[in-house]
Parts: structure tokens; C-alpha cells; sequence
């Protein structure tokens, strides 16, 4: 162990007495538009959240409009929530707690102005654009190319304005806060940029630069430690600030904060691979997801225990102050979820777990409690503070906890329960050998455990309501202090200190070895993982019989992405008897290389669709989409009738066919000038079945290049024998 | 405190030992009515009689202890008279009256708690025995082994109880005494548990840290913490070497083929044993009103989306017009269902229904002819002639090109 006894000699500082003392102040400014956006954002995040969750048992809610359907209103929910919300939030507690920590004003007050407007701007173009359908199709990263431009470059300038501070600060070493506030920043910057490789085909339209296998790999590499560093790092910086200033407690061990925080960056990056267990990723990188996620663990519980163990003799506290109820809970609920999260990654739980509602519920404990709750409570904290007035109303914080809490309870354990029993239905077979539900009957099983999600949904939404209440009251009755004045004494050219130094001293009074040490430590886990799915050949088997889509089929996938049914269905059947009884063959890597991007979601509020090409006729797609009810009664699928008004756009199709070959998919050279030609002959053989079944359509329509593609999804494999597939493991 | 407030207190926690004791000796019986719940068949298992041993064993440790827990309370109560009578008013150390008393109540309703479980487990107990013994022959059934199990851990948590009471009622006027000599705070198990400094200490661990008025302490890491961190490092080096280097556990496609493979000979004992035997060599036309029920069931649930309801042909083909394209013999009508025309459209069905199932369809199906529904699909196909049978004869002799797509 680390401990050496001569660590608990007090280091002196040398702040000479003569030395002169420098008058400055806080900006508050910046951190009081930060936390309106956090409350407007919230609210509107949080309804977009209630209303997809309603679409799932009254389908009808969208009014019949592209979009608010659930494909399209849960990615403006789960953006909204992530980048708005709990983004303002991180920008809001580090605006307030890094100048504090530096003793110094932000470095400049122009740059967190920008910031500040250019991140509300790519929010509000986030969600115009995700509702008008432009969306790359990868979860929690479906804002298109443009966007993905403008994050870059106002992620820079807050890296710029954070450092800026930090370097003019006037402490001579660095709080562990501003750890996770760096190892946040540089490794955002890093996953944002490596997952938003994409080829632009139009001003708001592009294809990922990965296919199949490794756009898997890369994306749950990027959506695992969004989590970790756009949720948690972060707001554990937060809980580093804030619990203690508001309980007035020291913080319990900083030698668990220095080993906590190194063991969790440097772990958390590797667990990404946990969320395609048994799916056509290599074995080897499936294990590696489970094992790092189980040491995982201990470093994520170093920062509860640090957490609550501060609060030890000020628990009386807790009794009486708003912010500790909020912070305490959410430094549970974090405890929870990071127990939770590894136990989902071993292969028996994930094999119930994964594409059901349990997911579900997992994410939501962390999303409501640990981000929610610590949100709030920073609320209601540093708004009494900036304000110079106690909070409106004890009381009505007391009320907001206890309806939040509840809110959590009654959103997340019917999911628990929907997910595990749906996963059982799944599962079950007669004696005879048959499965022994349709799919249908586990989802109409589970509907009312959705609606008292829904409700518990709107339980919390209510809370905050009462909170957004309760600050405007707060803020009416107090004067706001713009400028906060603070002095402290410039930093020494040499800091003396006397007796001996704990060794990691020596990093905290250099921001710029901290920044490159984090880097370091996050960047191993990813380049082992991915540079062999990439290199080794072995890693993704080719299949002959796989071909590139048609022209039709490539604008029926643009559909399919566009109306966000991965959302809903997947694209990948495990190897488990039940799901390849009830899907067929299960899924091999080989399959997807021309997937760009690749569709395998991760929930299963519909079937799998892997294996759909083929299974009814075209009519019954046709039928299917206008009115899913008509060929599924009881299906909780919205209808999708402007699919069969709006016309496919075949001035596109040239420009998509040149960015597939620039990306490696092997059509012959000049194709794009035959594409359409193709594509027509395609379109009219599909409008001939229909006919067959007495539809009538045009060959032109949005329908036939989506039935193009669903008839075309697995069949490929059903085209060679088995015994060519069975190596391609 | 008044000697008067003290008496009613005292009474009620020797009433409450007395309500543990009596529940605790009900206990007793449980497990005895328990075992003769399962049927002979698993009594014979020597499994089985140690568990049951065991159980006996330990509820009639219940029951001594029990009646131990009651003495010493008597003696604890005596004594405490004594001191009582010796101690001027007022400086009675009411603590430890008040900590037992919450202790004693806190026993009742655990006991009881536990004897309704187990009261209720025979029940249980029997139900699933009935089921599985059939299955499993001779093996101990899972539930039985569950609960036999979670009857033993109940015991022990009930035997823990009884011991925490009897260590107070016996104990607690050494701890007196201790505290008394040395006044010193007493370490919890919690406190222990994750080495805490206590709180008036703690400016020893203080590193004179100050950001923004924030101090740093430098507590010890938590042992449970740390050795919890190597335990789970341990775990991911043994996982590693299991999945990737000896080989010693199945990869997902081995899990698969195990499962496949064991699905199977369960099917086939079924199978062997019931009349469910049936292929499209074998099936024989059913009549009987209940089996083209169960058909209609399945046919209007899962066929209606694309033949209609009344089989008068959607998306799919007519099925009451005497014409069809892949015959229309039981036999032809039993294949055509069990492995489906994925190439136009219909589905296998072998996954979803059971053979008999399908023979029930089959027969519901052929039931349908000539019955002549409204909004009747064209006919497709060939007009199927069984012998003696003759549906009607004016539709085109065959229009097999439009029926193909």
C-alpha cells in the first residue's frame, strides 16, 4: 500500500505574510446562464423522455407525424438529457467550482460567453435536425456531420478557457475536481473525434467510416465512455466540490481519490465490448469487455465510499439540508448503478439482461439518481449562493426529494420487471420443443409495467417543476452578485515545502502532465482493442455470398436510419436456441462489412430483424407499414403512411454509391452512373408483387426502397451452405 | 427515571421473550410436517435425510436456546431489581433495559416472520414436488433443494438471534463495567470494518490541504474496499485464462451447440412418450369439434393477417376455394404449415407450433372448403379432387400463371 505515515505531516505553504494580496472576482455570470440552461433543458429533455415513453403503449400519441414517433423522439430524448441537460450541468458546476478551486476568474469571459451560446446552438440544431430525420443511426452520436464540427470546436474553446484558468490560477496544485475535469476534457475530445469519422454525402447526410464489426467496436467503445465521461468523470468532480462545501466536512481520503481516479479512467475505457456480448465480436474482445467491467467495481465504489464516508459526523446534517438529501441519493444511486453495471456485463445476466427493458431501468437508476439528484442538489446550492439569499422554501425542496425518489422507484422497477420477464417469455419452449410465445404476447405482456414507468417518469418530471418553482422564487427574492469578489495571494515562482511530499504532488502542480498521463491511460484500452479488430483479417471472415446492397436497398437502409428503427429492432441473433428458433441462423461477422453504419441496436421493443428478408411477402410489409396493427393486431408500432406518399430522391443516388466504393464497398467503377437504372428495374419488380396482391403504387415511392431493403436483410447467408458458414465464427 | 415507568417496560419485554420462545417451539414442528411433504421418492435420497437431520438438529438447538434466552432474561431481570434497590433514584442506567427491550421486540416479529415462512414453505413444497417427480424421477427436485436450503439459512438466522439476546442479557453488565473503568467509546463493526479513524482524531490525518475552504483527509484505504479491488483482478486473470487460454469454459457457440444438443433429447424423450408424434407421412384428418376449435383459435390469432379470417385469402391464398397451389391432402396442407414457402412468403411454423398443433391447423384448414366467404380471393393453384370429394366445379380449370409471382 501507498500509506506512509509521514504523509499526515501538514505541508507548509508559503504564502509569505508580506507578500501583497491579489483582488479579483468570480464570474457568475457565465454559471447563472449555464444553470437556466440546465433547468430550461431539463424540463424539456426530461418531457421528451415521458412522451417516447408513452408511444409505447399508446402508439397513437405522434398525431400521425414523422416526428414525434418513437424512432425519432427517443434520440432527441436520450441527446437531450445527455448533451443538454447534464452537459449545462457539468459546464455550469465546473464554471462555479474551477475558478474557486483556482483562485483565479475564468480566463476569459468572451470565450465562456461563446461557449456558452455556441452549445445551445448545436442543442437546438441537435433536435431540429433529429426530428427532421437526419441522423447518423449511432446511438447517442446520431448528430450529423456539421454538428459533430461544431461540438469539436466548442469543446476545444471550453478546453482553452478551462486551461487558460488553471495555468493563471493562484494555488500552486491542482484539487482532485480538476482531475476528472481534465481526464473529462481530453478524453471527450478523443471519443468524439474517433467515433465521428464519417464520409459528408450532403449538407446533413453521411455514412460512417467503419463497417459491421468494427462500427460496432467503435461505437460502444464511444457509448460506453460517454457514460463514463460525459456522466459520471465529470459530476464526480462535482461530488468533490460540492459535497464538501455543503456538508462542511473534509474529504475522507485523498489517497483513495488518487488511486479511484486513476484505476477508473484507465479501467473504464476497455469495458465498452460489455454491450455486444454473444454478438458477432470477436471472443476475445467480449472478455475483455466482462473483466474490465468487473474490476471496474472498486474504482467506481472509491468514489462513493469518498463520497459518503465525507459525510461521516455530519450526518445530522443530511436530516436538515435539501442539497446533502439530493447529493446522498445520488451518490447511492451512482453506488447502485456501478454495481449493477458489472454484474449486467457477465455473459449469464447479459444473456437475460440485453435488448430488454432491464437496460433500461440500469441506465435510468444513473441517469435520474446520480445525474439527476447531484444536478439538483448543485442547484439548489449555488443558486442561494449567487443570489446572496437563503433557498424560497426548505419545505418544497423536501417535497421535490420525495417525489424524485419515488419518481426513480416507480420508473425503475417496473422496467426491472419488464425485462426480466420479457426475457423469460423469450426464452420459454413447450415440452414439445416449440417456443412457446409469439413476440407479440411478451410485448403485450409487458405494456403495463410501461405505463407505470411512465408514470413514475412524471412523478420526477413534476419534482423538477417544483424545483424550477421554487429557484425562480429564490432568485425574485435575492440580488444577484454578478462579480463575486475574492482575494488571495499570487502564486509563488517556487512553492517550499517542508517535510515529505506524497509522491503524487508532484503531477498535481502540472496541468499539462495531467492532460497527457490521462490520455495515456485512456488511450491504451481503446488502441488494444481496436487496432487488432481492424488488422487482423481473422478477426472479421469474409463471406462469398455476401454482396453490397442495391441502389433501391441503400436508400431502404436511409429509411430504415433515417425513421430510427434501430431504436426498436435489432440486427443481430445470438447463438441461443430460443433466438435462433424464433429469428434463424444466428448472426456472423462477415455479414455486416458493407454496413455502414452498422444496425445491430440494442433494445428489443420489436423483433429481431436480421434474419427478415424473405419471411412475408411484400405486401405484407406494404400493409405492415401503413398500419401495423392490420397484419400484427395488438402491435405497438407506430403507422409510417408518409413512407408511402414521399418519393425516393434518386438524385442521391449517385453521390451515395461514390461514397460507398471511397469507403471500400466493391461496386465496379462508373457505377454510379447505372445505379439508377438498377434501381428503377428493382423498384418495379416490387411494384409488380404488390400488384400481384392488389396495391397499387408507383415505383417511385419511399415504401418500395424500405421493403427493398427488409427483403434483402439476412439473406445473403441463406444463399450458401452450412457447412461454408460454420467457420465463420 | 421512576421505578413505576420502568415496571410496565420491563413486563412487556419479558412478554415479548416469552412470544419469541413460543414461535421459536413452533418451529420445531415445522420442519417434521415439512418432511414428510415430499414424496417418497426424494425421502429415499441420503441428500435429503441429512438435510432433514440438519434441520431437526438445529430447531431443536432453536428450542434449547431459546429456553436459555428466557432463563437468563429471568436472571437478568432479578439482578437488575437488585440494583436497583442499591442505586439511589434517578442513576439507573436505563440504556441497556431500553437497548435489550428494542432488541426482544425486534426478535418477535422476526420469529414470526419466519415461522409463517415455513408454515407456508410444506405448501410450496408440495405443489412443485407433485410436478417435478415426474420429470426428474428420482432427483431432488430444484425447489425442494432451494427451499430445504433457505429452511436451514432461516434456522441459523434465528439461532444468530437468539444468541445476540442471550449475549446482551448475559453480557451486558460486563460492557457496563468496561465502559464504567475505562470510558472509552466502543469500535462498531462498521467502524472496523473500514479502519475509520474516529472523528475526534481526525486532525492527525489532516494534510493542511485547503482548496476554496476544502481539507483533505488521509484516511486509510477500506480493507473490504481493497482486498474487494484484488479479489475482482483475481477474477478477470482467471476469466482470461479459462475462456482464452485452457479452454476450460465454452465459448458463446459452444454454449449454444451444448444447449442445442440438450434441448434435443429432451424434446425426444417427450416426444417418445407422448402422442404427439406426428408428421406429414402420419397425420390423420381430425373431426373432432374440439381439435378444429383449437385450430380456429390458432388460425384466426396467427393466419387471419394474411388469409383472412374466414380463410378467404389477403395476402395470402384463398383456402376455402377447393384450389391450392401446394395440394391440398391433410398431408400436403400439414407440410406446407410445418416448413412453409419462405420464397412467397409464408413462414415455417415447425418453431412455433407443435406438431399437434399443426395437424389441428391442418384439419381446421381443410375443414374451410366450400364454405364460400365474402370478398373470396381468385383461386390459385390447382383444384384438388380428393377421392369421392367434389367442390365445386366452375372456376377456371387452372390458373397457376398468375398465381406464381
Amino acid at each position: 500500500m501507498i500509506a506512509t505515515e509521514n504523509m499526515a505531516v501538514p505541508e507548509q505553504r508559503t504564502t509569505a505574510p508580506a507578500l501583497p494580496v491579489d483582488k479579483f472576482s468570480y464570474d457568475n455570470t457565465t454559471v447563472k446562464w449555464f444553470a437556466y440552461a440546465v433547468l430550461f433543458w431539463s424540463i424539456v429533455g426530461m418531457l421528451a423522455g415521458l412522451w417516447a415513453s408513452i408511444s409505447l403503449f399508446y402508439p397513437g400519441i405522434n398525431l400521425g407525424l414523422p416526428a414525434t414517433t418513437f424512432g425519432r423522439m427517443r434520440p432527441v430524448h436520450t441527446n437531450a438529457v445527455i448533451f443538454a441537460f447534464v452537459g449545462n450541468g457539468i459546464f455550469m458546476g465546473v464554471y462555479y467550482s474551477l475558478q474557486r478551486l483556482c483562485k483565479a476568474r475564468m480566463f476569459s469571459d468572451t470565450l465562456s460567453k461563446i461557449h456558452f451560446w455556441g452549445w445551445q446552438l448545436i442543442i437546438v440544431a441537435g433536435a431540429l435536425t433529429l426530428w427532421a430525420g437526419f441522423t447518423t443511426g449511432k446511438e447517442y452520436a446520431e448528430l450529423e456531420w456539421p454538428i459533430d464540427i461544431a461540438i469539436t470546436l466548442v469543446w476545444v474553446l471550453f478546453g482553452i478557457n478551462i486551461f487558460g484558468t488553471i495555468i493563471k490560477r493562484r494555488e500552486s496544485h491542482l484539487y482532485v475536481a480538476i482531475w476528472f475535469y481534465i481526464a473529462t476534457w481530453v478524453t471527450v475530445a478523443m471519443l468524439h473525434i474517433v467515433n465521428s469519422f464519417e464520409l459528408p454525402v450532403s449538407i446533413l447526410k453521411s455514412y460512417s467510416w467503419y463497417a459491421g464489426v468494427q462500427d460496432a467496436l467503435v461505437q460502444w467503445w464511444y457509448g460506453h465512455n460517454a457514460v463514463a465521461f460525459f456522466l459520471t468523470t465529470p459530476y464526480l468532480g462535482l461530488m468533490y466540490y460540492f459535497l464538501p462545501k455543503a456538508a462542511n466536512r473534509p474529504v475522507y481520503s485523498y489517497r483513495l481519490s488518487i488511486i479511484h481516479f486513476w484505476a477508473l479512467i484507465f479501467i473504464y475505457i476497455w469495458a465498452g465490448p460489455h454491450h455486444l456480448l454473444y454478438t458477432s465480436l470477436p471472443d476475445w474482445a467480449q472478455s475483455l469487455g466482462v473483466v474490465f467491467s468487473v474490476m471496474l467495481i472498486a474504482p467506481s465504489w472509491g468514489g462513493m465510499l469518498n463520497g459518503l464516508f465525507t459525510l461521516r459526523g455530519a450526518w445530522d446534517k443530511v436530516r436538515e439540508e435539501p442539497v446533502l438529501k439530493f447529493l446522498v441519493v445520488a451518490i447511492t444511486c451512482y453506488g447502485m448503478a456501478t454495481f449493477e453495471g458489472p454484474m449486467l456485463s457477465l455473459k449469464n445476466v447479459n444473456a437475460i439482461s440485453h435488448f430488454t427493458d432491464w437496460t433500461i431501468a440500469h441506465v435510468h437508476v444513473g441517469a435520474l439518481g446520480w445525474n439527476g439528484f447531484l444536478t439538483f442538489g448543485v442547484l439548489y446550492w449555488i443558486i442561494p449562493k449567487m443570489w446572496n439569499t437563503p433557498l424560497y422554501s426548505k419545505k418544497l425542496a423536501g417535497t421535490h426529494f420525495w417525489i424524485g425518489t419515488i419518481g426513480i422507484v416507480l420508473y425503475a422497477i417496473p422496467l426491472y420487471w419488464a425485462g426480466f420477464a420479457q426475457s423469460m417469455m423469450w426464452k420459454n419452449f413447450t415440452e414439445e420443443g416449440q417456443l412457446k410465445f409469439q413476440f407479440l404476447e411478451t410485448v403485450t405482456h409487458v405494456i403495463p409495467l410501461y405505463i407505470t414507468r411512465s408514470i413514475g417518469g412524471a412523478l420526477y418530471i413534476a419534482g423538477a417543476f417544483i424545483m424550477v418553482y421554487n429557484l425562480r422564487k429564490t432568485i425574485k427574492q435575492g440580488s444577484f452578485i454578478a462579480n463575486e469578489a475574492a482575494e488571495a495571494a499570487p502564486l509563488a515562482k517556487e512553492v517550499v515545502t517542508h517535510g515529505k511530499q506524497h509522491w503524487h504532488r508532484w503531477i498535481e502542480k502540472r496541468p499539462m502532465q495531467m492532460l497527457v498521463f490521462s490520455l495515456i491511460a485512456v488511450a491504451i484500452g481503446g488502441i488494444l482493442e481496436m487496432v487488432p479488430t481492424f488488422l487482423v483479417k481473422s478477426n472479421v471472415p469474409s463471406l462469398s455470398s455476401v454482396k453490397p446492397y442495391t441502389p433501391l436497398e441503400l436508400h431502404g437502409r436511409d429509411i430504415y436510419i433515417r425513421e430510427g428503427c434501430y431504436t426498436c429492432h435489432s440486427q443481430m441473433v445470438r447463438p441461443f436456441r430460443d433466438e435462433v428458433a424464433r429469428y434463424g441462423e444466428y448472426s456472423k461477422a462477415g455479414e455486416f462489412v458493407y454496413d455502414h453504419p452498422f444496425q445491430w441496436g440494442s433494445k428489443r421493443t420489436g423483433p429481431d430483424l436480421a434474419r427478415l428478408g424473405g419471411k412475408y411477402p411484400d405486401s405484407w410489409h406494404y400493409n405492415h407499414m401503413l398500419d401495423p396493427q392490420s397484419m400484427s393486431p395488438g402491435s405497438i408500432m407506430p403507422t409510417y403512411g408518409w413512407l408511402l406518399d414521399d418519393k425516393i430522391d434518386t438524385a442521391r443516388t449517385a453521390p451515395m454509391i461514390r461514397a460507398m466504393q471511397t469507403l471500400g464497398v466493391p461496386y465496379p467503377a462508373g457505377y454510379d452512373q447505372q445505379a439508377n437504372r438498377d434501381l428503377l428495374l428493382q423498384a418495379d419488380e416490387i411494384k409488380l408483387s404488390l400488384a400481384g396482391d392488389k396495391i397499387k403504387t408507383n415505383n417511385q415511392q419511399e415504401i418500395i426502397a424500405l421493403i427493398a431493403y427488409l427483403q434483402r436483410l439476412g439473406k445473403d447467408i441463406k444463399a450458401m451452405p452450412k457447412e461454408a458458414t460454420a467457420g465463420n465464427e | 427515571m421512576s421505578k413505576s415507568s420502568i415496571q410496565p417496560e420491563r413486563f412487556r419485554m419479558y412478554r415479548s421473550m416469552r412470544k419469541s420462545f413460543l414461535l421459536a417451539g413452533s418451529l420445531l414442528s415445522a420442519p417434521a410436517l415439512w418432511a414428510q411433504a415430499p414424496v417418497p421418492s426424494s425421502i429415499n435420497d441420503p441428500f435429503v435425510v441429512i438435510m432433514i437431520i440438519i434441520m431437526a438438529v438445529l430447531a431443536l438447538l432453536i428450542a434449547l436456546l431459546a429456553y436459555v434466552v428466557l432463563g437468563s432474561a429471568e436472571i437478568f431481570r432479578d439482578k437488575q431489581k437488585q440494583e436497583e434497590a442499591l442505586a439511589p433514584e434517578g442513576v439507573v442506567p436505563t440504556n441497556g433495559v431500553e437497548s435489550v427491550q428494542k432488541k426482544s421486540q425486534g426478535a418477535g416479529p422476526v420469529l414470526s416472520v419466519v415461522a409463517l415462512l415455513m408454515l407456508a414453505l410444506p405448501v410450496m413444497a408440495q405443489d412443485t414436488e407433485v410436478t417435478t417427480a415426474a420429470v426428474n424421477g428420482y432427483r431432488l427436485s430444484d425447489t425442494a433443494f432451494y427451499t430445504m436450503t433457505s429452511v436451514i439459512f432461516l434456522e441459523l438466522v434465528v439461532i444468530g438471534v437468539l444468541l445476540y439476546n442471550l449475549n446482551i442479557l448475559l453480557g451486558i453488565r460486563r460492557k457496563k463495567k468496561l465502559a464504567a473503568i475505562a470510558a472509552k467509546p466502543t469500535v462498531s463493526w462498521w467502524d472496523k470494518m473500514n479502519k475509520f479513524k474516529p472523528v475526534e482524531q481526525e486532525s492527525d490525518i489532516d494534510l493542511g490541504h485547503d482548496y476554496d475552504g476544502i481539507r483533505e483527509l488521509d484516511n486509510r484505504l477500506p480493507p473490504w474496499w481493497l482486498y474487494g479491488f484484488y479479489v475482482c483482478v483475481l477474477f478477470a486473470i482467471v476469466y482470461l485464462w479459462r475462456y482464452h487460454v485452457s479452454h476450460s469454459a465454452p465459448s458463446s457457440l459452444q454454449e449454444y451447440e451444448m444447449a442445442v444438443r440438450e434441448a434435443e433429447v429432451k424434446k425426444a424423450a417427450f416426444l417418445a412418450k407422448a402422442a404427439n408424434n406426428v408428421d406429414e407421412h402420419s397425420v390423420k384428418l381430425l373431426t373432432a369439434v374440439s381439435d378444429l376449435d383449437a385450430g380456429q383459435k390458432t388460425f384466426v390469432s396467427l393466419c387471419a393477417a394474411c388469409h383472412g379470417k374466414a380463410g378467404e385469402g389477403v395476402v395470402g391464398p384463398n383456402l376455402t376455394d377447393g384450389y391450392w397451389l401446394h395440394g391440398g391432402s391433410i398431408n400436403d396442407i400439414f407440410k406446407t404449415i410445418k416448413y412453409g414457402v419462405p420464397e412467397k412468403g409464408m413462414k415455417s411454423w415447425k418453431d412455433d407450433f407443435s406438431p399437434v398443433q399443426i395437424a389441428q391447423l391442418a384439419s381446421y384448414i381443410h375443414s374451410l372448403a366450400g364454405t364460400n366467404p365474402p370478398n373470396g380471393k381468385a383461386p390459385q393453384g390447382e383444384l384438388y379432387q380428393a377421392a369421392g370429394v367434389d367442390t365445386t366445379g366452375d372456376a377456371p380449370a387452372t390458373d397457376s400463371a398468375t398465381a406464381v409471382k
